[in-house]
């Protein structure tokens, strides 16, 4: 019995130590709870403890505690899953959860901070215009700041088009015709990576190329039914299709998948992938011949080589309150989010990882500076920005996205014939509208 | 003899009442299995009453009060809305779920089917004398020891479709490639292939233990009566290894219901469904909060289909079992 009381004693002891210095901190300072997603690989860790440490020296009484919380799925669902009063208060989330979290009343809008800052006109004008199109709602509230953001990029192997004489293409004839000449029976001529449970991303560069962006501003309005759309939809389905079945005969039938259109790329097996500009970094290291990277090839839509159709990708940063944060913990997390998004750290993230940096600003700093003189392909995405979209984001964004990746896995696969293709895609705007009716 | 005259005759024997027990002697039964009582109620009884419970409900959505604090939304009853909605072809989920549905019976069946039988048959082939005994079975065990989604990566190489390796051989041979997992009319074999792979050798060990613990004096007598090896096998092993089945059955059933990281490695449950499995698809739809009440409608349908394949194995094996 003398044991077990003993035991008991020093059970509590011990949960005294553990809880005492964490009530001193959180006496002495605001303690930021920082949630961070990526789809890129390295020392991110390291990183992020290097800048809180440089951010809490810059800062004192204020600590960051950077949480690796896995995918940005994985962060969401996360998030969700804390319940009402989630712990998190600085997130690193994709761009398009934006509706996803307003409709729940997780995150605040920024205005109020971007207001209050002495320059706040000068630092709001020096991000890519582009990239506040996924941050900003009708109403001009700010829900968040760019932080890793991409963009899909044609890459090409320059040595195959030397050899052969082609002209890099800049339109979707030119792509197909290049294509077909390089493609061979051990190599396609052309890989786009829609085989996968996203093929939303890629597909509308196609849309938007065809003039029938899926959302074009307004969170409400989603449109995959317009006859551009069906055409975009036909057009990257013949790219998997053989010849003999009215395809073009260039790629695999379905699409690559993600994760192995780059392997198949360094390894000689594609002339031309679509990817995200997050694999430039792997893919210069890999290839032992000279890559070439471009605009995706323009669309039908405007004239003169105004189709691009190249949507915004990647995690901006939200700031969530319930309600209950103190005004010294919202201004310390969006001290924080200010931080992150200088023009400094943007410059040594993009070196780092290979994402575009938010800032026009970061590109004319080291470390971004040499890099991109030594590898100009960097350079390409972020020109690429001039003609960019949106990335699809609309209230239920989760559940649309669903059924677009549903249907358009459908078609493409070859599951449903391109016959079936409209009714599939009228069918499928229905279940959008369904899903929309409450908020119109 | 008539024993009732032996009671009738016989003294009455003192009743003696037993004095009541102390009261922590009468509570320790109840004291040993409360922490497993806790435990269940915890983890099993309160979460799937729960999920019962929310599957019947639509969530509310929060809202923000004038001060700004957040105001969780009630949510609302709606009966059985949710499980129709499955089931309904002009819903969302309703369009994809009756698929999904079904390719887990197939991938449980075949798997069950498939599996087991080929288990049984690598412990009958090692569960003799042989050279390199040892090897043999690390061969067919080794796949146990992998993890999990490692296993399914080494696969995803295998399959891939232009860099894969079994497309790579074929080539070699002048056979064209397959898409293994971009094809939708072969994606959920190639699925069931992995698991068999990763399965078989951990279902194989009990077979084994049960044939080394089966009594040899009976084959002996088998043998002396002219039983062949087939007919020994039918007559004898098979139902000597029946609780082994059932047990496996059980399991391997209920390990290819909790499929996920294949599918999260290999093909995310793509094509269009064609390789998605109810566990990975319930996962898939957690993002939001307006879909909590399908989700766990999903996941009802998935515990109550357990119970089912659990109980009928049961009552078909304990069945035949009291028959015999």
């Amino acid at each position: 019995m003398r044991y077990i009381v003993r035991l008991i004693a020093l059970g509590i002891v011990a949960a005294l130590l553990a809880v005492v210095p964490a009530t001193m901190s959180q006496d002495d300072d605001v303690v930021i709870n920082f949630y961070w997603a990526s789809a890129v690989e390295g020392d991110l860790p390291g990183i992020f403890a290097d800048y809180a440490a440089q951010f809490e020296a810059e800062n004192p009484g204020v600590t960051i505690n950077p949480v690796y919380t896995g995918t940005y799925t994985q962060t969401r669902d996360t998030i969700l899953a804390e319940g009402d009063s989630p712990l998190v208060d600085v997130a690193i989330m994709l761009a398009t959860d934006m509706y996803t979290f307003i409709d729940d009343s997780y995150i605040i809008p920024l205005n109020s901070f971007i207001d209050e800052m002495e320059d706040g006109e000068a630092w709001f004008d020096d991000f890519f215009p582009a990239f506040w199109a996924n941050s900003i709602d009708p109403a001009g509230n700010v829900w968040s700041v760019s932080f890793q953001r991409s963009t899909p990029i044609m890459f090409y192997n320059a040595d195959l088009f030397a050899e052969e004489g082609i002209e890099v293409p800049t339109n979707n004839e030119e792509l197909i015709a290049a294509a077909q000449a390089l493609h061979t029976s051990d190599r396609d001529g052309l890989q786009i990576p829609v085989a996968g449970n996203f093929p939303i991303w890629m597909f509308q560069s196609f849309a938007n190329a065809y003039g029938a962006p899926l959302t074009d501003g307004d969170p409400t309005q989603v449109t995959f039914n317009a006859p551009e759309t069906l055409e975009a939809l036909e057009f990257l389905t013949r790219i998997g299709m053989s010849v003999e079945d009215g395809g073009f005969g260039v790629g695999p039938m379905g699409g690559s998948a993600w994760g192995e259109t780059p392997s198949a790329f360094v390894a000689g097996q594609a002339a031309m992938i679509y990817h995200t500009i997050g694999s430039l970094t792997n893919i210069l290291q890999s290839a032992d011949f000279e890559v070439g990277l471009s605009f995706l090839p323009s669309g039908p839509a405007g004239e003169d080589g105004t189709g691009y159709g190249s949507p915004t990708g990647g995690g901006n940063l939200y700031i969530f309150d319930d309600g209950s944060k103190s005004e010294a913990e919202l201004q310390a997390a969006w001290d924080w989010v200010v931080f992150l998004s200088s023009a400094e750290i943007q410059s040594d993230w993009g070196a780092a990882t290979g994402y575009i940096a938010s800032r026009i600003s970061s590109w004319e700093i080291e470390p971004l500076l040499s890099l991109t003189e030594e590898f100009p392909q960097y350079a390409v995405a972020r020109d690429q920005l001039d003609f960019a979209y949106e990335e699809f984001t609309a209230y239920r964004s989760v559940e649309i996205q669903n059924i677009i990746n549903f249907e358009l896995s459908n078609v493409i696969s070859g599951s449903v014939s391109l016959d079936e293709a409209a009714s599939v895609l009228e069918n499928a705007q229905a279940q959008i509208d369904g899903l929309l009716e409450e908020f119109n | 003899m008539d024993t009732s005259e032996i009671a009738s005759d016989a003294k009455p024997e003192t009743v003696v009442v037993p004095m009541s027990k102390p009261l922590l002697q009468r509570l320790v039964p109840y004291l040993l299995i409360a922490p497993t009582l806790i435990l269940v109620f915890t983890f099993t009884i309160w979460p799937v009453t729960q999920t019962i419970q929310a599957s019947m409900h639509e969530p509310g959505r929060a809202t923000r009060d004038d001060a700004g604090r957040r105001v969780p939304g009630e949510p609302t009853f709606v009966g059985v809305d949710n499980y129709t909605a499955l089931f309904d072809s002009t819903h969302f989920l309703g369009r994809r779920f009756p698929r999904v549905l079904t390719n887990t019976i197939f991938f449980t069946t075949a798997t069950v089917v498939v599996g087991l039988p080929l288990a049984l048959g690598f412990a009958l082939l090692i569960n003799r004398p042989m050279r390199g005994l040892g090897l043999w079975r690390f061969g067919f065990f080794y796949t146990v020891l992998l993890p999990l989604i490692g296993a399914a990566n080494i696969w995803a190489f295998m399959f891939a479709n232009t860099t894969g390796v079994i497309n790579t051989v074929l080539g070699a041979f002048g056979i064209s490639g397959q898409d293994w997992l971009g094809n939708p009319q072969l994606v959920i074999f190639s699925l069931v292939l992995v698991n068999i792979w990763k399965q078989t050798g951990f279902f194989m060990i009990f077979y084994l233990a049960a044939l080394q613990n089966t009594p040899r004096d009976i084959y002996e007598a088998a043998e002396l009566d002219g039983g062949g090896y087939f007919t020994t096998l039918y007559y004898l092993t098979l139902p000597l290894l029946r609780r082994t089945s059932l047990f496996l059955v059980i399991v391997s059933s209920t390990y290819a219901f909790q499929t996920v990281e294949q599918l999260e490695a290999l093909n995310r449950g793509q094509p269009a469904d064609r390789g998605n499995l109810l566990l990975y698809f319930i996962f898939q739809n957690l993002g939001s909060s307006s879909n909590m009440g399908y989700v766990n409608a999903m996941t009802v349908i998935l515990i109550g289909l357990l119970l089912v394949f659990t109980v009928s194995n049961f009552i078909v094996f304990e069945g035949r079992s009291e028959d015999e």
